[in-house]
């Protein structure tokens, strides 16, 4: 009885893991995860959950890296207004990129607004992939 | 005797002149402020269309509908479509927009799944374009007349042609009247034994459209003639004829006139004018005569040969040739499909005047001809309609029960559709801008988000005590709050009081953290407008509109960002230049780690708290986060929550306040989750700031544990506010099952 009992448990078990990891289906998940930390608390020596690090993201959509082009252009001709109208306008096609973060932060920073970019790139935190493109804007914090 | 003739034919003289002088200030001024007066334009935001982007083939044939654009077998012209299964054919119409020309074209738009699979024109690849905004309303003057202006260049030539040989051959030739024109026509009215030309000029049917007035006498004639004249010595030809153009009466629309031809012919046709087909302009024109009498709707067949008429007078001035008159005598009417209410979305409209009147003046606005473009989104818009309806008539059939419902795209703080009640296209009072209402445990994220700022005094695991409470207060009263459930649970970790929205632990640690830090966390929330500095605000004391509660979430949801609500991205002048555009602005009030824990407890909200209804329409690894709201005797239902790329706050109560019966979580939910289900497209991710990790604890005391030990939990905490107490319990082999927030972690 009490090996059935246990069977029937781990059966059960093994149909739970099942459901709670199965992939999604229109609704594509991100693929993001936390970032390491390491934490050790002095009184105990519990290890922590240790989730695993920030991976790599597809670049940003073909539709929002024409428009970030010609975000481009027209910073370098000194256009910062047309510049930021254009990245606002890539971030609503590419919500989740880092990469359109930064560019608002660098422009922001060229227009002189560095309250801005500071903002731009602590909100941009919690978008971006890779440890240079998260260092990057936290570089631009105040 | 003479002498007194003389003195009467003086004063008649003078009488006269003075009569001339004020005829002639009247029809000047009248002609340039009616050339002058332009309401503003109100348009949504444009569909963007591009490979990838998330939209079916339901909501794409919608929005091409709501723009007008006619289902062909073959395209032939902008503004056409022919759509097969999940392959659309546009042949689009272009637009102007903020320094930047979509040009008209043949584009093919293939969906699959409900993304865009391809977008080509002509064989090439297109990376991105936008189709022609919505026009959603428009801000008119206070007599309600709207217009849209036109310019003589932008006229059709053969329509301009075709109306000069119908209403008045030589108009070129005479001085605003003419009497061998009056003459002639009714000698050919009668030989023809029908109407087929009037006796009054342009110029003159200019003056009668301006000061319409039914008398038929002849001191109106005069009148008439008079300024008909008046108006040919200050003005040229072609102002006349361009405001004629304007301003000629061509039908009714309710209580609202519709004069001109471009405003015509996106009323009968739903096409700009210098699109009209010939068949369509010959009708126009036809309608000057008599808009009722030839109305199309309602008189098709009059309206019909009425139209031939004109078609053949344009034969017989030369033109147009006579095939194409046969051409166009074979097509239909070419109306639009069904009359539109112009102003469909009263409940958004009033937003966006409300923000405009902030900076510019009535007149202005309704005469500048401005073009708004917002950031209105007729898909969503069209979800949160039917996700009201079917809630509503499922929860009150037939009655009186109301509601309001706020959606914003959070990441920009752009306010994307607005319900302002349960007869949505009624435009009267507006719940979602101006109910004033208790917010009931929609507050309570604000007294939490106040102790984790504290991460030294407060974490997710901190204990709580949710027992009796009693507060006094001012002339020896005592507020003596209850939980919902009329019981206390004792000692309750933060996150599960918040989760389960225990009104005692929330009251408890309000007072032990201060009501001024409760307002100033509303304060950096964004809630504007009167805060009432007394214990029950922690329970939702105050009075706020639903607008004003997504102001707070919108910055729970941004991650502590403050971003204003924004309902208008651009404004551009009569000319198509810039005027004025509203950027997007940042401020972050709030520690991103105590939001990211925040977030935490709303999600246990909808996994295992008052919010768990959600997931009754919504995929389980869907991920959002939320609060329920219920004020006393179910007077208010609240639901305020947030996806990966939309916040929404319903709300639902009696305008009187009555009971309702309903809970936040039976009630205002189900519109929420009803419309969250069908419309949003993005799961609420979960990322890590920096300073966040999470250490397993034990659900009961709050202590550190290991994983897989007894109560153990996952839970995230700012790095170095972890419990300092253990329960001594090393990790052990888990059992395997991972509960809601493990399996974030583990999402591929």
């Amino acid at each position: 009885m009490r090996g059935i009992g246990q069977g029937l448990a781990v059966c059960a078990a093994g149909l739970l893991v099942g459901c709670g990891t199965l992939p999604s289906g229109d609704h594509a998940p991100v693929d993001e995860r936390p970032e390491y930390t390491d934490v050790t608390s002095p009184a105990t020596s519990i290890p922590p959950a240790v989730p695993p690090p920030v991976p790599e993201r597809p670049a940003v959509n073909g539709a929002a890296r024409s428009l970030m082009d010609k975000a481009d252009a027209a910073a370098t001709n000194g256009d910062f207004e047309r510049a930021l109208a254009l990245l606002e306008r890539a971030q609503r096609l590419d919500p989740d990129s880092g990469e359109i973060y930064l560019f608002l932060a660098k422009t922001y920073r060229a227009k002189g607004d560095l309250a801005m970019a500071g903002a731009v790139a602590e909100r941009g935190m919690l978008y971006c992939a890779g440890v240079a493109q998260c260092d990057a804007l936290r570089a631009h914090i105040n | 005797m003479v002498k007194t003739m003389l003195k009467l034919g003086i004063a008649a003289l003078v009488a006269g002149c003075l009569v001339l002088i004020y005829l002639d200030a009247k029809i000047t001024a009248t002609f340039a402020d009616k050339m002058w007066e332009l309401p503003a334009k109100v348009y949504a935001r444009p569909l963007e269309l591009f490979v990838g982007a998330d939209i079916g083939s339901n909501d794409l044939a919608y929005e091409l509908k709501l723009l007008g654009y006619r289902n062909k077998s073959q395209l032939r012209g902008p503004g056409q479509v022919a759509q097969e299964n999940e392959l659309f054919n546009i042949y689009t119409r272009g637009f102007a927009f903020v320094q930047e020309r979509e040009p008209a074209r043949r584009i093919q738009v293939a969906i699959a799944a409900g993304r865009v699979s391809s977008l080509t024109s002509g064989g090439k690849n297109v990376e991105l374009m936008r189709l022609d905004p919505v026009q959603i309303g428009g801000i008119y003057p206070s007599h309600g007349e709207d217009r849209v202006l036109v310019r003589l260049p932008e006229v059709p030539d053969t329509l301009r042609q075709g109306l000069l040989a119908v209403e008045d051959r030589h108009f070129y030739q005479h001085w605003g009247f003419s009497i061998t024109g009056i003459v002639r026509a009714a000698v050919s009215n009668l030989r023809s034994g029908q109407v087929v030309a009037g006796g009054s000029t342009i110029t003159q049917q200019l003056v009668k459209n301006y000061y319409l007035s039914p008398e038929r006498t002849i001191t109106r004639k005069l009148k008439e003639v008079l300024m008909a004249v008046l108006l040919e010595f200050h003005f040229s030809k072609e102002q006349i004829l361009e405001s004629y153009i304007n301003e000629i009466y061509l039908g009714q629309e309710g209580p609202r006139a519709i004069h001109g031809f471009a405003l015509a012919s996106r009323y009968y046709f739903d096409t700009p004018l210098e699109q009209l087909g010939l068949h369509q302009q010959a009708l126009l024109i036809g309608m000057i005569k008599g808009p009722s009498l030839y109305n199309p709707r309602r008189n098709p067949q009059r309206a019909r040969e009425r139209r031939d008429v004109v078609l053949g007078v344009m034969v017989e001035r030369g033109i147009i040739s006579q095939e194409h008159a046969i051409i166009a005598r074979g097509m239909s009417l070419g109306l639009n499909s069904r009359e539109r209410p112009r102003d469909s979305y009263p409940a958004y409209l009033d937003l966006v005047r409300r923000q405009l009147r902030l900076e510019y003046r009535d007149e202005d606005l309704t005469s500048l001809g401005l073009s708004i473009f917002t950031s209105f989104d007729p898909l969503l818009q069209r979800q949160l309609e039917i996700s009201t309806q079917t809630v509503m008539d499922q929860l009150n059939p037939g009655g009186n029960l109301q509601t309001a419902s706020v959606v914003t795209r959070f990441d920009t703080g752009e306010v994307a559709a607005l319900v302002g009640g349960r007869s949505v296209r009624y435009a009267g009072f507006n719940r979602a801008l101006d109910a004033r209402r208790p917010a009931g445990s929609l507050l309570k994220p604000a007294v939490y988000l106040a102790a984790l700022e504290q991460p030294q005094k407060y974490t997710l695991a901190t204990p709580l005590d949710d027992s009796p409470l009693h507060v006094g207060g001012p002339g020896g009263q005592v507020w003596k709050p209850r939980n919902f459930d009329r019981t206390s649970h004792g000692s309750v970790l933060l996150h599960r009081a918040l989760a389960k929205s225990y009104n005692l632990a929330t009251a408890r640690l309000g007072m032990d953290l201060g009501l001024d830090q409760m307002v100033d966390m509303l304060r950096r929330l964004g809630i504007e407008g009167p805060i009432p500095e007394v214990p029950s605000l922690t329970l939702g004391a105050g009075e706020y509109s639903p607008m004003n509660i997504a102001a707070m979430y919108q910055t729970i949801a941004a991650g502590g960002f403050q971003i204003p609500q924004r309902s208008i991205r651009d404004i551009v002048d009569a000319r198509g230049l810039p005027l004025k555009r509203y950027p997007l602005e940042y401020d972050r009030t709030v520690s991103l780690q105590a939001v990211h824990l925040l977030h935490y407890a709303m999600r246990e909200v909808v996994r295992e708290g008052t919010g768990r209804g959600v997931y009754r329409y919504l995929d389980d690894d869907f991920d959002v986060a939320g609060k329920t709201g219920t004020t006393n005797n179910g007077r208010d239902s609240w639901f305020a929550g947030f996806s990966g790329d939309l916040l929404a706050v319903s709300w639902i109560g009696y305008d009187d306040n009555a009971a309702t019966g309903l809970t936040g979580g039976s009630g205002a939910l189900k519109v929420w989750a009803h419309f969250m289900a069908n419309s949003s497209r993005r799961s609420l991710s979960y990322r890590m700031p920096d300073g966040v990790a999470t250490s397993w604890v034990d659900n009961e005391s709050g202590k550190l544990t290991g994983e897989g030990c007894p109560e153990a939990r996952l839970l995230p905490f700012i790095v170095g506010s972890e419990p300092p107490g253990s329960t001594g319990c090393t990790a052990r082999k888990s059992s395997g099952l991972v509960d809601w927030f493990q399996s974030l972690f583990r999402k591929e």
